[in-house]
């Protein structure tokens, strides 16, 4: 037998020159040749009604829904009652919240640190720092949260959403993301950190990627307030009376559609660069329509999203309100902390049309953009020394549009600090609560810093050239 | 506060810097992380790589068509050459430019890391094809051989690199694949692409862009001195001669092969071309398609035999769903392309 005389050298050889005769390809060749074999049994073992056709009313509905003439109108509709139904409904429950949680409560509890006697110092940083900056957050933030996410989740368990994936993927497409982005998309605009977890219904690497960094872009819950306030009173305000209503309503619109158009713009330009060699597949699964499970969708809505996000907020808000308090109340020579930094960002804040005030506030309200404003007007009042604040830290609301006009504009403030201060909410770094997510969902410290700074760096850009631009022309 | 026009053009002239240093590809970043790369040992081996593929094809290495490659004056090249010679991995005896054994296996390694590399490029990441040969072309240099070992495991010891050339093994084994320029294959004879030159850069981008693979199966319908013309997965393709020499085919063999990629016949078509309401017979997917979207593919069951039937089109044109083994699918226009169907009329036959 020549077998015996084989060495193992033999045989590597005959292996060698063989592997050159068993063709291209073959290991696709035999995972297809496995995956044909699986898919001849299963079809011979599992017997179906021949030819059924798909289920009727499903079809009936698609043609419906992603028509060319009726497939964009009734997206737009729905997501505009969608909307509407939040904000207007969210008004009355925060308010609510707001006068139990704040205007209750604080005295309360004011009264209650008296009473035990805790040094002005504990019960200032404990209740009008900590507790404040929570209440705010959670008055502002859970009612909305409350609507939007279990009427988001509904369309979503019914099968509506897949086809809005599918009807705008085009769109996406072009700009070399997922149309499931779309739906990522909505999410951010109640909130970020739910927007970017979210975007686990993208499968393809690359895609999940640039919808996670630009989910920022969507105006999310905590920043619609801001938006709101400065449109009524300062763009609102340029016309009569009549219009102001509708003037500063588009020009919250305008900011959020701006918030779309950049989304795209900054995909298309990640796809091209940074992002060009991540792995990229498409495959969009438009599952049947089902009647959806009310009160399971409220009840996981609630508890997987809305309680998730807020607990986390509220967990990011408590050091918030801290830090407040303290810049505010730590004096250094007889000036608080607070007014060094403002005094120390001023000259950044004035070259891109806002002021240090506005940055110091940004800087501290990173855990939370629902403090933004309460922060602004605090540290306004300790600044100016106008009349109007509650004291040193402690965070409040301006009771109508005239008294807010009277304390931006003893802050020195312009139309072009409202405008670029729009600019800055929509283009900044995301929350702290919405990095972390990031964070999580990414596994990366390098696409978390991306997401975080490149909005940052694009809002001082824009708003820098806005400012100049703005001052050219206007003297 | 400053003066606007100055705040402006300053900012303006900072954007511009950043842009013109850090511009991918084109900025001064980039360039010079090129540059880096065009160091004497690259030169060295991409000679090596040259003389190599030279005796391949039975062609003769002169001086001038190295310093072409090398882009590098021709004093610069001798110099080269003669310290390749001192270090024994070129012999100019008898006049010719030659690689002694050790030469050899230094350009194997590095035409094994080129296609390795190549491989991965196409398998496992999102770089389009015309990218392919540029990023293996600077990165097989950094290769050391264990590194290169490592990764031809990684990737289950691939036989061949996404342009049809076999990657030379470990030990330095390497067979041809066995082509012939397109331009010989007689007429109506079907044949198979077994090869695209991936150089120069700018044909084989024609050559993709004309959504040619290794793999597809051809038939010539003319051939002059200005032009040829053919069919190619049942489209016609019209090209240059030159550029047709760049595509090697065999005639078409039976052999395993043909059951995925079925020869060239009337009614096979792609998906994408399928009218919406109709069914059509998969038939398989395209050697073009790999990797991650390939198993995506297969999981979803678009395997020969399925039936799928183009269900709707999105209102903005692009994706369509189809129905697959009892799902609704959407595929976007361009992977619809790579999977290749039986015409609708064939089935309304049966």
């Amino acid at each position: 037998m020549t077998t015996d005389n084989l060495t193992s050298n033999d045989i590597l050889k005959t292996a060698e020159s063989l592997r050159w005769q068993i063709g291209r390809e073959f290991h696709d060749r035999l995972m297809e040749d496995i995956y044909t074999d699986a898919a001849r049994l299963a079809d011979r073992a599992v017997t179906r009604p021949d030819e059924k056709p798909r289920f009727d009313l499903d079809r009936a509905i698609d043609r419906i829904v992603t028509s060319r003439t009726w497939g964009f109108p009734m997206m737009i509709l729905l997501f505009t009652l969608v909307f509407w139904l939040t904000i207007t409904g969210a008004n009355y429950p925060s308010q609510f919240l707001a006068s139990i949680l704040i205007d209750t409560m604080v005295p309360i509890l004011h009264n209650l640190a008296n009473a035990i006697g805790l040094p002005w110092w504990i019960s200032g940083l404990l209740i009008d720092g900590m507790y404040l900056a929570t209440a705010w957050v959670v008055s502002v933030m859970l009612p909305p949260m409350a609507i939007f996410f279990p009427l988001f989740t509904l369309l979503e368990d019914f099968g509506y959403l897949p086809r809005v994936a599918f009807n705008l993927d085009n769109i996406f497409h072009k700009s070399g993301a997922h149309g499931k982005q779309a739906l990522s998309m909505m999410m951010g605009f109640g909130c970020n950190a739910a927007g970017v977890v979210a975007t686990r219904v993208i499968d393809s690497p690359r895609e999940r990627l640039i919808a996670i960094i630009t989910n920022n872009f969507a105006l999310c819950n905590g920043r619609w307030p801001t938006q709101i306030l400065i449109a009524t009173v300062f763009i609102g305000g340029l016309v009569p009376a009549y219009l102001a209503g509708i003037i500063s309503a588009l020009a919250v619109v305008g900011i959020a559609v701006l918030g779309v158009l950049l989304s795209f713009v900054v995909s298309w330009s990640l796809s091209r660069t940074v992002l060009r060699g991540e792995v990229s597949t498409f495959s969009l699964e438009l599952p049947p329509y089902r009647p959806p499970q009310v009160l399971r969708t409220i009840y996981t809505s609630l508890i997987d999203r809305t309680i998730y996000v807020l607990w986390r907020a509220v967990m990011f808000a408590l050091p918030a309100g801290a830090a407040i308090w303290l810049i505010a109340n730590i004096t250094i020579g007889g000036t608080s902390l607070a007014e060094y930094l403002i005094n120390f960002l001023n000259p950044l804040g004035i070259l891109i049309g806002l002021n240090g005030v506005i940055l110091l506030a940004y800087v501290v309200a990173i855990p939370a953009n629902e403090i933004v404003i309460p922060t602004v007007l605090m540290l306004t009042v300790l600044m100016t020394g106008v009349n109007g604040g509650a004291g040193a830290g402690v965070m409040f609301n301006a009771q109508s549009t005239s008294d807010y006009m009277s304390l931006f504009t003893a802050g020195g403030w312009t139309l072009l600090t409202a405008v670029n201060l729009m600019l800055f909410s929509l283009i900044h770094n995301p929350c702290s609560t919405t990095i972390y997510t990031i964070y999580k969902e990414t596994g990366s410290k390098k696409w978390t810093a991306v997401a975080a700074l490149l909005p940052l760096a694009m809002g001082f850009i824009i708003t820098f050239f806005v400012a100049q631009i703005w001052r050219l022309f206007a003297g | 506060m400053p003066d606007p026009l100055i705040a402006l053009s300053i900012a303006t002239g900072l954007l511009g810097l950043t842009a013109v240093l850090f511009w991918p590809e084109r900025g001064l970043w980039a360039r010079w992380q090129h540059a880096r790369h065009l160091n004497e040992r690259v030169q060295s081996e991409d000679a090596l790589k040259h003389i190599y593929k030279c005796e391949m094809k039975g062609r003769r290495p002169t001086l001038e068509s190295i310093a072409g490659v090398i882009h590098a004056s021709l004093d610069n090249t001798a110099e080269l050459l003669s310290a390749m010679e001192t270090n024994k991995f070129v012999s100019t005896l008898d006049g010719d430019i030659h690689l002694t054994p050790a030469g050899r296996e230094a350009a194997l390694h590095i035409i094994r890391a080129h296609r390795l590399w190549e491989h991965y490029l196409a398998e496992e990441t999102g770089f389009e094809e015309a990218e392919w040969h540029g990023r293996a072309e600077r990165l097989e240099h950094a290769l050391t051989p264990e590194q290169v070992d490592e990764l031809a495991s990684q990737l289950g010891n691939p036989i061949y690199d996404p342009h049809g050339d076999p990657i030379p093994t470990a030990s330095g084994q390497l067979i041809s694949h066995g082509g012939q320029p397109l331009t010989k294959l007689p007429l109506g004879t079907p044949g198979r692409i077994v090869h695209l030159e991936d150089e120069p850069a700018i044909v084989y981008a024609q050559l993709v862009a004309e959504g040619l693979y290794p793999g597809m199966p051809v038939r010539i319908i003319e051939i002059s001195s200005e032009r040829v013309r053919f069919w190619a997965n049942g489209d016609e393709h019209l090209l240059a001669p030159m550029l047709a020499a760049n595509i090697s085919v065999v005639a078409e063999p039976v052999t395993a092969e043909q059951e995925t990629e079925e020869p060239l016949s009337p009614d096979s078509d792609t998906l994408n071309r399928l009218p919406i309401g109709a069914y059509a017979e998969v038939l398989g997917i395209a050697n073009k398609c790999r990797g991650a979207e390939r198993r995506r593919f297969m999981d979803l069951g678009i395997l020969p035999g399925t039936k799928i039937k183009a269900e709707m089109r999105s209102p903005s044109g692009d994706p369509t769903a189809y129905i697959i083994r009892d799902a609704l699918i959407a595929l976007r226009q361009e992977q619809a392309s790579l999977i290749r169907i039986r015409k609708p009329q064939a089935e309304a036959q049966r």
